[in-house]
């Protein structure tokens, strides 16, 4: 998946944390924090083309459902979306 | 419209909680000089005319590099650059490029007098969260008075443009005896231009560079002090928050506060030392720019070990028991390095700020009382 805007993760005492740099900072003055698996899927956001090949990854790495991992990539996708990050 | 203040974001204060709790740097100044190319009297770290002596002492491009890396191994984010006036360093870009590949959320203290041309047009390409900039003053005979250069104009004009290119920027007014006079219309230039424009016109003894004279700077006297205080707050409050301020003094409750006090305590109650830290232009390591007590040596030991050092000795910190059970204390704002620079000692009463505080709670209730008066008659 494609990301548009310029950001940096930094990780903080167990938090993720991403960092606007760039002409990024103009629209997005803000930090954004990763819960855990946010962070996961920001890891490998730049790898995978669709949702059911992140839900994939997350199946192999974490003890959970197909329908549950579906949900909460689409709800963090979604946010991703509406920050226009995605 | 001015904005009154500019609140933290609830991730900062949440982020420095847990680093204090942790006893980590999350915040960081860097001071990268102390040369200016302006001379204002009450200043803290530039010292007129030595900027030819000062800049063999800073730090090189290299050395700030590389103690920016060792901050981030360390966790900070938030980095504060500032001076002196840190776009005298020709190497500014250089370090602010490295610095933000590296992931720090930055912002920036300048008195706005050199942001034009090419640096403007750099800093646009990559801005910093926040700009901040001194406005000393509402004219350029004001200017010349207190920093020996009429650049009023030049930095109005430096302010509206990057205002206008969409960059964060914040004013810092600090009320001296050369400028009083145009506190108003530094109110009014910041409503027009619509940025946040926050007013101090208590300035801290420059113990680093006067010789350690406790107590003593070329600012206003604290009853004067007071004056200029309500005088800020009677223009940027409305009728009904100058009252509730006004009342919530005299009552010795709690009050709107900046977010780099602490409450008033016997140990230290704000972040230095404990989540943040500043690093000087020649080297050192302080909890605080006002507060040069622990010093630690950051090039000679690392910083990770100054930074220990600096976080252990400020626990050990003991102010005043006098002003952590004084009544007034939510309507104060002293701190460690208030007490120490006033007196010279953690543990001793800084009697100008007492001073100050009582003439503040006193004049902002008269103040209040007068307006009503005026609204009754009218």
């Amino acid at each position: 998946m494609n990301i548009k805007k310029e950001l940096i993760k930094r990780e903080f005492a167990g938090e993720a944390i991403l960092v606007p740099v760039g002409k990024t900072v103009y629209d997005s003055k803000g930090l954004f924090v990763l819960n855990e698996l946010g962070n996961f899927i920001w890891d490998i956001l730049l790898d995978v083309e669709t949702t059911d090949d992140i839900v994939k990854r997350i199946l192999e790495e974490y003890d959970t459902t197909e329908e549950e991992a579906t949900k909460d990539t689409e709800e963090f996708l979604e946010k991703l979306r509406t920050l226009e990050i995605i | 419209m001015v904005r009154k203040r500019s609140e933290e974001p609830r991730i900062v204060t949440y982020l420095h909680n847990k680093a204090g709790k942790l006893g980590l740097p999350v915040g960081a100044t860097f001071e990268l000089t102390s040369r200016c190319n302006f001379d204002c009297p009450m200043c803290y770290v530039h010292q007129c005319g030595k900027n030819a002596e000062a800049r063999k002492r800073e730090l090189t491009t290299e050395q700030w590099i590389d103690i920016a890396r060792q901050a981030r191994e360390k966790g900070t984010i938030f980095a504060l650059l500032t001076g002196g006036e840190p776009f005298l360093r020709e190497d500014f870009f250089e370090i602010y490029s490295a610095m933000k590949k590296m992931g720090f959320y930055i912002s920036i203290n300048s008195n706005g007098s050199l942001i034009d041309g090419e640096i403007r047009r750099k800093l646009l390409e990559d801005p910093p969260f926040r700009i901040n900039i001194s406005l000393y003053g509402g004219c350029a005979e004001t200017y010349k008075n207190m920093c020996g250069t009429p650049m009023y104009e030049k930095v109005l004009e430096n302010i509206k443009a990057l205002k206008a290119a969409g960059v964060d920027v914040s004013l810092n007014v600090s009320i001296t005896p050369y400028n009083k006079q145009d506190t108003e219309k530094i109110f009014n230039i910041a409503s027009e231009i619509g940025v946040v424009a926050k007013a101090v016109s208590y300035m801290y003894p420059p113990i680093r560079i006067n010789g350690e004279k406790f107590g003593e700077n070329a600012r206003l006297t604290p009853k004067e002090a007071a004056e200029y205080t309500v005088r800020w707050d009677l223009l940027r409050f409305s009728d009904e928050e100058f009252e509730m301020r006004a009342k919530s003094m005299r009552e010795f409750a709690d009050i709107e506060r900046d977010e780099c006090l602490g409450d008033i305590s016997e140990g230290v109650g704000c972040r230095a030392g404990k989540s943040s830290l500043w690093l000087t232009w020649d080297g050192k390591m302080y909890p605080c720019g006002m507060m040069p007590k622990p010093v630690a040596y950051p090039l000679e030991v690392g910083f990770e070990k100054a930074w220990e050092y600096v976080n252990t000795e400020v626990k050990k910190i003991r102010l005043p028991s006098k002003c952590a059970s004084c009544p007034k204390k939510n309507a104060c704002f002293s701190c460690a390095a208030v007490c120490y620079t006033e007196t010279g000692a953690f543990d001793r009463v800084p009697t100008y700020v007492c001073e100050q505080v009582d003439e503040t709670i006193s004049q902002m209730w008269d103040a209040y009382v007068s307006k009503s008066k005026k609204e009754v008659i009218e």
